[in-house]
């Protein structure tokens, strides 16, 4: 009898064994092997003020802020980014990669009559005027501009 | 003493055979699991303060022995036979100012469903709704010799701030570009919905036809704000709703057209309905449908809206269409009006 539950014992302390061997630490599966990347970027700021004139407030407004990434995409039409322009916003930010922007800001006049043209808007109602310039964004930095309108 | 035991034997059997013949003819395997048709009316009118001709929707409950949503019923069985006057009137300070007839019009053009479009008669009238008023809608149906009811207040004017009317300022819509639409608040409204109304054009062998996609944002509520309401268009979401309602066609070649905004605003009552009709979250899993008609069912509202057409989208925006990973492969023209890969920027 005791020889029986010995040998019992045996093959339990071997089982035991093997399972405790079995038994690898286990392994860490790591984070996701698709290395995300975070873009760097800085940031681009325009002041959108619309300059004030003779004409009521409410007839010029924003109508356009587009940044390229030369003066020839800009002329051309080929912008990196183009801000939803609206009449009660007056700053703009573009999170963008570092490097030199040109922009391009536009008003339009909605006068009627003659006003538009006597305030030096090109064509009468619906001419515009623009502001064009440029700007280098730095790495995390907010760089600051206000576009200026001539005439 | 027997006899009296017989005719008190012959009694109990005879009372036997007439319970037994009583319970045979009982028995019957054929129920009736339907009540009657109660051919409630069912009404739909929403005044809307922009249009100049309004509608009202009439029709009735109905029943059928098969499974309602298999079998569609039959024509008539919608509508209610004989005469039918429908009135409304326009209220002001208690005082009735104008009364209108609606009349049947059976031109307007139906979309194909399950339910049948014949004999869907829609009723009309040129009116156009005041703001701030009341207005009464009365439905006298000749079969039944009844009259439904229903009252409402109409909303004031919609002012819409962004987008303006304004086709120099272009929109801008894209992966990592959002567009805020901006309205004033009305009074008395109860829930507000922005609709974008998204045009393209298809050319097929040589053939081009114009096309849109509407799509229609979340409900907004009125809120606390008493200067502006807004709502966010996602830029992304945009993206994604092309991909998944245009087809991947080799044989068609899309450009861009515009993008429209249609701002509505509901009444109080029109919100109600809305809810008491969207699936139920909770406990209550079955909610009374609102109502707000009288003697019958259905809505009785006033909408405003405001349409602002026209509107172009950035050439940032269209390139986005052309190239972006969502919508690469639906053949749209950048905004040169080709297909050069290396107009493609690094971000899309």
């Amino acid at each position: 009898m005791f020889r029986f539950f010995s040998k019992w014992i045996q093959y339990a302390l071997v089982s035991g064994l093997i399972m405790v061997a079995g038994c690898t630490e286990p392994v860490d599966p790591g984070d996701d092997p698709i290395d995300v990347v975070t873009p760097v970027t800085g940031t681009l700021e325009i002041e959108f003020r619309v300059p004030g004139s003779w004409l009521p407030p409410s007839r010029v407004v924003r109508a356009d802020l587009s940044i390229a990434t030369s003066a020839e995409n800009l002329y051309k039409g080929h912008f990196y980014q183009v801000a939803n322009v609206y009449n009660s916003k007056l700053v703009y930010q573009f999170d963008i990669p570092p490097g030199n922007y040109y922009y391009q800001a536009g008003i339009v006049c909605l006068a009627e009559g003659d006003s538009c043209s006597a305030a030096n808007y090109p064509g009468g109602r619906y001419g515009m005027k623009w502001a064009i310039g440029t700007a280098t964004v730095l790495e995390d930095q907010t760089i600051h501009v206000v576009p200026q309108f001539t005439n | 003493m027997v006899e009296v035991f017989n005719v008190r034997k012959l009694g109990c059997i005879g009372l036997l055979v007439v319970l037994l013949f009583a319970g045979l003819q009982s028995c019957s395997t054929e129920f009736d699991v339907t009540a009657d048709n109660l051919d409630v009316p069912i009404v739909y009118c929403l005044l809307n303060t922009s249009d100049s001709v309004q509608y009202v929707r009439l029709q009735k409950t109905y029943l059928i022995e098969e499974a309602a949503l298999e079998y569609p019923p039959e024509p008539d069985s919608m509508v209610f036979p004989g005469e039918i006057q429908i009135t409304m009137e326009r209220l002001q300070n208690g005082i009735v100012m104008e009364t209108y007839r609606f009349q049947p019009d059976s031109n307007i053009p139906k979309d194909s469903g399950f339910f049948p479009t014949e004999k869907h008669i829609v009723y009309k009238t040129n009116a156009k709704v005041e703001a701030n008023s009341i207005y009464r809608l009365y439905i006298y149906l000749g079969s039944k010799e009844k009259v439904v009811y229903a009252q409402t207040t109409s909303l004031g004017k919609l002012t819409v701030v962004d987008p303006m009317q304004l086709p120099l300022r272009k929109i801008s819509l894209y992966e990592g570009n959002n567009y805020t639409c901006r309205w004033l608040p009305v009074e008395d409204a109860g829930l507000y919905q922005v609709v974008i109304r998204f045009h393209y054009s298809e050319t097929r062998d040589g053939i081009t036809t114009s096309h849109y996609i509407d799509w229609p944002q979340g409900f907004s509520t009125p809120g606390s704000s008493r200067d502006y309401l807004s709502k966010d268009i996602s830029g992304i979401r945009f993206m994604n709703v092309l991909k998944e309602n245009l087809a991947v066609d080799p044989g068609v070649t899309r450009t861009v057209d515009g993008i429209d905004f249609h701002v509505l605003s509901g009444a109080i009552e029109l919100k109600y309905y809305i809810e008491s009709t969207s699936p139920t979250e909770g406990a209550l899993m079955e909610k009374p449908v609102y109502t707000n008609v009288t003697n019958g069912m259905g809505i009785f509202s006033t909408i405003s809206q405001v349409d602002v057409t026209g509107l172009f989208l950035s050439a940032v925006t269209v390139d986005s269409i052309a190239y972006s990973r969502f919508t690469r492969n639906l053949g749209f023209l950048d905004h040169t009006g080709d297909r050069d890969s290396t107009n493609e920027l690094a971000d899309f």
